[in-house]
């Protein structure tokens, strides 16, 4: 593995993930948001040079959806600017191949939605074959059980095991002021809670909420000076599968373990076993388990314990704002290493493992390893 | 029904239905209620003090907040316009019609109005317009309740005038 | 760009009104297979995909590369995919290009599309916003007033635009690829109906079913190709907000920034006389001269003037669009791509039949949104 740019996040803000804000339209929840995030990066939006934002015109219930946030991210003079119809996530990472292309030095990516406006039940089903899948009205609650009821089947988990997942998930939220769900909920409690979808119930799922975040980006030489504890990426890789869910193995994430692997490759780390924290962009017990799985972590039942500390944040599963879920897994692995997770901090970390998701059934993913040093000297 | 089509199926008709309920946000709400009382408000910027209508947050150019909230009166210039000759889907108004971007006095972006009471080719870019109301106890606080622009009849304003605030 | 990037391979459908023999996915691997047959290549050849249309509900399916990335020969690769309105085919070019030169993905594979027929674009290009005011005059009519004042500010000729559109047609005729191809006439245009005055009927864009597949590669890998490559010599994207005050809207800033951003990068001080050809994007005809000044090829007041001479014509000194553009094939998110797409062919010397003779450096050019998203690629015969 050649050497690469040193490239850390610098600052990140994100606004109160809410069920519903009814005051504020996306532009108007993003722009104290950006304007934060630059005052934590010490920097003025005209010494950014690069702007990208994730979203999507279906979530949001307009064609051009992300055109209105061109009014509030300060880009007077013009500015170099792209946007992706992806989680944000995935904005982070074509911002951070600019700049292994030595194209931009400090850049700023932006996530938003008004989740609350629309049906994401209505809206997840296009993503689906419109022939075959999107016909059968499949939701996403639907694909993701029949992931789940596969995933049961073959390993043996019961729904006592999806509630104890879950209830580890709530609790961990408790300790997260930035989160949506913010008590814990015992498992026995979960159990009771109506099936959605079986064997997802109502206590297996995200609520429906919404937020606006920005993430700060800069190469060696320009973060040092935005951060007083910058996070270097070390490695990063994502992967997707081909969609018919019919035809793949739900019960592994292929790609997960892919693009892993190349992330660890590139991180110069043998594994899981070499973060003290890791983030899943899991938006169910089942999806938490086939992706510790990937990645080599227990399940944490039955006993099994060890290795990284998995979603401090809570995961998904306490908020899951969409278009800036994926991007808030990235924000808590760098509030995690540069001691800005409060209570919920793992001591000592120095190296977190953080993971995204898009599509149904785990289809797409996205893996990152971050540290507190710089990866090449 | 145990056989294949005759005929190959060459598409399926989806028709998608999705419910969506906006927000319209504090200050656009402000501006939509203040229609009903045939008042037209705009922010001002607190770094530059220009005025946007209808009002923002924050300021595009100047990336601050544009909090004060100020009166603009319903007359203005047609900065520029286009005749449209062709039905606009989910729109029914008589063709042809004016369509103008109106310039307020005091405000510094300009907003899309129709032009009527007054023949296509009469208008003119620098027109000076009024706009008409729905009557009292007609109005919604809504877009419509401006209901279009008309000529007031005075001279039109120089092109250098406006040219910079199409 | 630290590293140098070449276009191996183009690759587009036939595009016309419907293509209605083929699904979504079966009308981008026309392309895909295109592109990569031109490459030398097959699907294990590429590192990453890099995907580009406009709006999803045009074909109501949402992320449309989740659905495609199967078709797409994206099974266990990275794959993205970049929105950003009108401009999104050629920014979509450009990202591909940044993968590569960012030297982590030898090889990438950009696919734009649209298949617009299978949605009401109308409806989904003219959405009625909640708390906006109404669009009460469509895409084109909110175009026509900035025209009007270009013509206003120019003094340029009421008949510009019908010349633009007969020139375009006349060029689309030599591009088998093109939609619009039958002859048309400046009289056939003064005589077409005005739809939102000044622009008329046939001085307007179509609604096209299309596809393009491009296929670019590091340096290496590039002079390994079975043909001369398009080396990629600048390309930027740069946007404006839509309400600064003052904002001109007939030339905009983010497009003046963009290419003389472009221009510098490429080193190139005088494009009317350093570039062979251009692919711009103009939807409605007057943006042709609008254009010209915009990106610099002609000063101020003066793009119509071009025009009149016929100097962007075929075979005179700087060919616009001799692939007959936007006015005469447009699939909404494949368009910028074809600009892009067809500066590479001309570097390259494979235009066929609108192949303009002795090009060394070509510029693709694509805008969006309400003129507020520019792209713009240089491309060049040398590295």
């Amino acid at each position: 593995m050649s050497k690469l740019r040193n490239v850390a996040i610098v600052g990140f803000a994100q606004a109160p993930i809410v069920a519903e804000n009814p005051h504020r339209t996306a532009p108007e929840m993003l722009y104290p948001v950006v304007r934060q995030a630059l005052a934590n990066a010490n920097v003025e939006r005209k010494d950014i040079d690069y702007q990208c934002a994730g979203s999507s015109d279906y979530v949001d219930g307009r064609a051009f959806s992300f055109s209105q946030v061109m009014e509030v991210m300060g880009a007077w003079p013009p500015v170099q600017d792209s946007h992706v119809e992806m989680d944000a996530a995935w904005a982070a990472h074509l911002v951070w191949v600019k700049m292994q292309a030595e194209e931009c030095d400090a850049a700023i990516v932006a996530g938003f939605g008004k989740v609350s406006e629309g049906s994401p039940m209505h809206v997840l089903n296009l993503q689906l074959d419109p022939f075959y899948h999107a016909s059968l009205g499949l939701d996403h609650v639907s694909t993701s059980a029949l992931q789940a009821s596969a995933y049961m089947a073959k390993s043996g988990v019961d729904d006592a095991g999806l509630a104890q997942v879950a209830a580890r998930n709530r609790a961990a939220g408790a300790k997260n002021p930035d989160t949506q769900l913010r008590q814990a909920v015992s498992a026995a409690e979960l159990q009771k809670t109506p099936f959605v979808t079986s064997p997802l119930r109502e206590g297996y799922l995200p609520p429906i909420g919404e937020t606006a975040t920005c993430l700060v980006l800069a190469a060696e030489g320009k973060a040092e000076k935005m951060c007083d504890r910058p996070v270097w990426i070390h490695g990063v890789d994502h992967r997707i599968e081909f969609q018919t869910i019919g035809a793949r193995d739900l019960t592994s994430s292929a790609s997960t373990k892919l693009a892993a692997k190349n992330a660890f490759e590139m991180a110069g780390v043998k594994g899981v076993n070499d973060a003290q924290v890791v983030e899943l962009g899991s938006t169910t017990p089942a999806e938490e388990l086939i992706l510790r799985d990937a990645l080599g972590l227990p399940s944490g039942l039955g006993g099994t314990s060890g290795g990284p500390v998995v979603n401090p944040s809570g995961s998904p599963l306490c908020a899951n704002p969409l278009m800036n879920t994926g991007l808030l897994r990235l924000a808590e692995g760098f509030r995690q290493l540069s001691g800005r997770a409060g209570e919920r901090g793992v001591a000592g970390a120095k190296r977190a493992v953080v993971h995204a998701s898009g599509g149904h059934c785990l289809q797409q993913n996205i893996v990152w390893v971050l540290g507190t040093e710089r990866r090449w000297t | 029904m145990n056989q294949p089509p005759e005929e190959r199926v060459k598409f399926i008709q989806t028709d998608l239905v999705l419910p969506y309920h906006y927000v319209a946000g504090d200050y656009k709400a402000l501006y939509l209620r203040a229609l009903k009382d045939k008042k037209i408000l705009g922010s001002k910027c607190s770094a530059t003090g220009k005025v946007f209508v209808p009002p923002l947050m924050s300021s595009p150019d100047a990336h601050a907040p544009c909090e004060e909230i100020v009166e603009l009166p319903d007359r203005g210039i047609v900065t520029t316009f286009c005749v449209v000759n062709v039905p606009v889907y989910g729109r029914d108004i008589e063709l042809p019609y004016v369509v103008a971007s109106v310039a307020l006095d005091g405000a510094d972006v300009s907003i899309y109005g129709l032009v009527q009471e007054c023949k296509p080719e009469d208008v003119e870019m620098g027109t000076r317009v009024q706009a008409v109301w729905r009557p009292d106890g007609e109005r919604q606080g809504d877009h419509s309740d401006i209901k279009y622009f008309k000529p007031t009849g005075e001279p039109k304003a120089p092109l250098e005038s406006f040219i910079h605030r199409l | 760009m630290s590293r140098a990037v070449a276009v191996v391979g183009v690759g587009q459908t036939h595009h016309n009104s419907k293509l209605p023999d083929v699904n979504v996915p079966e009308m981008v691997r026309i392309a895909v297979d295109r592109a990569l047959l031109d490459a030398g290549l097959s699907h294990e050849d590429i590192d990453a995909i890099v995907l580009g249309k406009a709006p999803d509900p045009l074909e109501g399916i949402m992320q449309p590369e989740q659905y495609l990335a199967g078709a797409l020969g994206a099974h266990m690769k990275p794959i993205i995919r970049v929105h950003t309105a009108g401009s999104v085919g050629c920014t979509t070019a450009l990202t591909a290009a940044t993968h590569v030169a960012s030297g982590l993905y030898g090889r990438v594979l950009t696919v734009a599309f649209e298949k617009q027929s299978e949605g009401n674009a109308m409806w989904a290009l003219s959405p009625n916003y909640a708390f906006t005011p109404p669009m009460v005059a469509g895409a084109g009519g909110f175009f026509a007033p900035y025209c009007r004042a270009y013509i206003m500010r120019s003094g340029a000729p009421s008949h510009i635009g019908a010349v633009v559109a007969a020139n375009a047609r006349e060029n689309a005729a030599r591009n088998e690829y093109a939609h619009l191809r039958d002859p048309m006439s400046v009289e056939d245009v003064l005589a077409s109906p005005m739809l939102w005055d000044p622009i008329r009927f046939l001085e307007t864009c179509p609604s096209s079913d299309g596809a393009i597949a491009i296929v670019m590669a590091n340096e290496e890998l590039a002079k390994k190709g079975p043909r001369k490559p398009a080396w990629l010599k600048a390309g930027a994207t740069f946007t404006e907000p839509m309400y600064v005050p003052g904002r001109d809207q007939v030339s905009p800033l983010a497009g003046r920034t963009c290419a003389k951003f472009v221009y510098e990068k490429a080193g190139i001080k005088d494009p009317w006389n350093e570039i062979q050809v251009a692919e711009f994007y103009v939807p409605f005809s007057w943006y042709e001269p609008m254009w010209l000044e915009n990106l610099g090829f002609a000063p101020l007041n003066e793009g119509w003037k071009a025009v009149d001479r016929g100097d962007q014509k075929f075979g005179r000194h700087l060919p616009v669009n001799p692939s007959g553009g936007v006015l005469n094939t447009n699939p909404i998110g494949a368009s910028g791509m074809l600009r892009f797409g067809e500066a590479a062919l001309q570097v390259m010397g494979r235009a066929g039949e609108h192949q303009v003779p002795g090009v060394k450096t070509a510029l693709g050019h694509a805008y969006g949104g309400g003129a507020q998203y520019f792209s713009i690629a240089i491309l060049g015969t040398e590295l």
